[in-house]
């Protein structure tokens, strides 16, 4: 094409804006470092110091690992739950299937502060109920996040399981392979990169899920994210710059791995 | 949210008389699993949305509308959502104007590799959680933050940008750019070269190929783009808390604050059905408004 005008301008406008998307982490990450006793710029000298003040902090440690817990939990039920619904939704042809699937990806749709209040006084007036606690445990916070990964699990493993060849599932039946079986030696390992990435995108959106847990954290069940804000309305300095940079490298490196079994850019 | 108010009347997986479909054990935990977590709450706070508020008893249960008119009586809430949609509708309308050359360009002109590059990039800060993401822009936007260091070492004097609307357009923007490019992208991609390329060869510039070919044919992805991120940054939360400050107020926010502080649950299930009503008028209006210039565009 004849527009190497246009082709420089392009170029120059997505160097702009990604730097304007990616620059905020380096930024952050680079000031964790700081030798500085209160944030400012520039540096006056670079320390390890503040990942360990940050580990001391219960807050962050506490945080970090309820958020690990419940992302690791989350995700085992939203893969419990999530890939026999895909299968029923992609195998089996049955009146209000749609109507299925769209509830099924509607968790994703509600937006997260409507859905976690909704869930928060449902949690209440079952409280009153049933006289057992439910907001602030980590059963309630399990519930809210297994409803915030389901959605994702579903969609990812319902496109890795229509991309499956279904006559070798039938071929095995046919040979006498009971349907567990079935699922077992053939649809899984056909699916398998479909529910690995399922099972790290699950966990990274639990982890970095806010607004549906702001209304389901206790006292000594908070999650990192909740921690984060919180701190931050009162404080900013390296401390907090550590907990992000921490969690940066956690999540991307989840999310490197979660490319190499599907797209990310096909799971949008 | 048109889906959930469909599916409340779907009717339960079919029972074949003679045998169960396999469907039905696989798919109804699920099922149930999402009809008790997210539309039985839902279902419950709408029906309180229309109880009464009582300081001694928070809650008697009552039918009347008085929640939504003491919100459409009331300035401070009038001033609340408006601030809310102009702030969602700029930062829309800028995550358009920056993401769309950045689609084009990943699409049409940069290398397999240079592309896969940048998704990563543009795609990761993503999922980094809005908690990071804010707290990062605090320390660039901060008084003693990166920019205004910056700008005082130059010599000039900075302004005060945290704790501005500015800031939580800038927090926004960069919060929902992603959004808006992987969307774009996903609907370019599917663009023939071929047409643009005719145009061209039949000796249309740049701008008119932009104009006459590719904006009328990616509209679908511009609409689904801009709906995304309008929705989204109507219910932003850790943006508006963190950077506008305790003097700026958003919708979502202003629910949290009623349902969990105040406790009066009749009226944040009003603000929460307000909100969630207002997003999804707007959203359909501007669709259906765009939709007919389409069709206008396309005779």
């Amino acid at each position: 094409m004849s527009n190497a005008a246009p082709n420089s301008i392009y170029a120059g406008v997505t160097t702009l804006v990604v730097g304007f998307i990616v620059l905020p982490l380096v930024v952050i990450a680079w000031s964790s470092f700081f030798a500085n006793p209160i944030l400012t710029f520039p540096p006056t000298g670079y320390t390890l110091d503040w990942y360990r003040r940050a580990w001391d902090m219960d807050v962050f440690r506490e945080g970090f690992i309820v958020s690990l817990e419940t992302a690791a939990i989350a995700t085992c039920f939203s893969l419990l739950l999530g890939v026999p619904a895909s299968l029923a939704l992609v195998r089996y042809p049955f009146f209000g299937r749609d109507a299925i699937q769209t509830l099924l990806l509607s968790p994703m749709i509600v937006p997260g502060i409507v859905g976690g209040s909704a869930l928060f006084i449902a949690f209440i007036e079952m409280e009153a109920i049933t006289d057992m606690q439910i907001a602030g445990t980590l059963g309630g916070l399990l519930i809210a996040h297994s409803l915030i990964a389901l959605p994702w699990t579903v969609r990812l493993v319902t496109a890795s399981l229509a991309g499956t060849n279904r006559s070798i599932e039938e071929a095995a039946a046919s040979l006498g392979a009971s349907p567990f079986t079935v699922f077992r030696r053939i649809t899984l390992p056909s699916i398998r990169s479909g529910v690995i990435a399922a099972a790290l995108f699950s966990f990274v959106i639990s982890f970095i899920d806010l607004e549906k847990s702001l209304f389901l954290v206790g006292p000594g069940r908070t999650t990192l994210q909740i921690a984060l804000v919180n701190y931050l309305e009162w404080n900013l300095d390296s401390t907090v710059a550590a907990v992000a940079t921490v969690q940066i490298v956690i999540i991307g490196t989840l999310l490197i791995i979660t490319d190499r079994y599907a797209k990310l850019s096909r799971v949008f | 949210m048109t889906s959930t108010a469909a599916t409340l009347s779907a009717p339960p997986p079919p029972v074949n008389r003679m045998r169960v479909s396999p469907a039905f054990g696989l798919g109804t935990p699920a099922t149930l699993f999402v009809l008790l977590g997210l539309i039985v709450p839902l279902a419950l706070m709408l029906r309180y949305s229309f109880n009464k508020y009582d300081p001694a008893e928070l809650m008697i249960s009552a039918l009347t509308l008085e929640n939504y008119a003491k919100f459409i009586g009331d300035a401070f809430y009038q001033q609340v959502l408006a601030t809310t949609v102009g702030i969602s509708a700029l930062s829309t309308a800028l995550c358009l104007i920056a993401g769309f050359p950045v689609a084009y360009y990943l699409v049409r002109m940069a290398s397999p590799r240079m592309r896969s590059l940048l998704f990563i990039l543009i795609i990761l800060p993503l999922l980094m959680g809005n908690a990071v993401r804010t707290a990062a822009w605090m320390v660039i936007l901060g008084d003693q933050g990166l920019l205004s260091s910056a700008v005082t070492m130059l010599g000039l004097s900075p302004a005060k940008l945290m704790y501005t609307p500015t800031a939580v357009v800038i927090g926004l923007v960069s919060v929902l750019l992603p959004f808006m490019i992987v969307t774009l992208q996903s609907v370019l991609e599917g663009i023939e070269r071929n047409l643009e390329d005719a145009a061209a060869s039949l000796g249309a510039g740049h701008l008119t190929v932009l104009r006459r070919i590719v904006l009328p044919l990616s509209l679908p992805g511009i609409l689904a783009g801009t709906m995304l991120c309008f929705i989204l940054s109507m219910n932003a939360y850790a943006t508006p808390v963190l950077l506008g400050g305790p003097q700026f107020h958003m919708m979502a926010p202003e629910v949290y604050q009623q349902v969990t502080k105040a406790m009066n649950w009749p009226f944040g299930s009003a603000l929460a059905f307000i909100l969630m009503a207002v997003t999804l008028v707007l959203t359909a209006t501007s669709n259906t408004l765009v939709q007919r210039r389409y069709r206008k565009w396309s005779e």
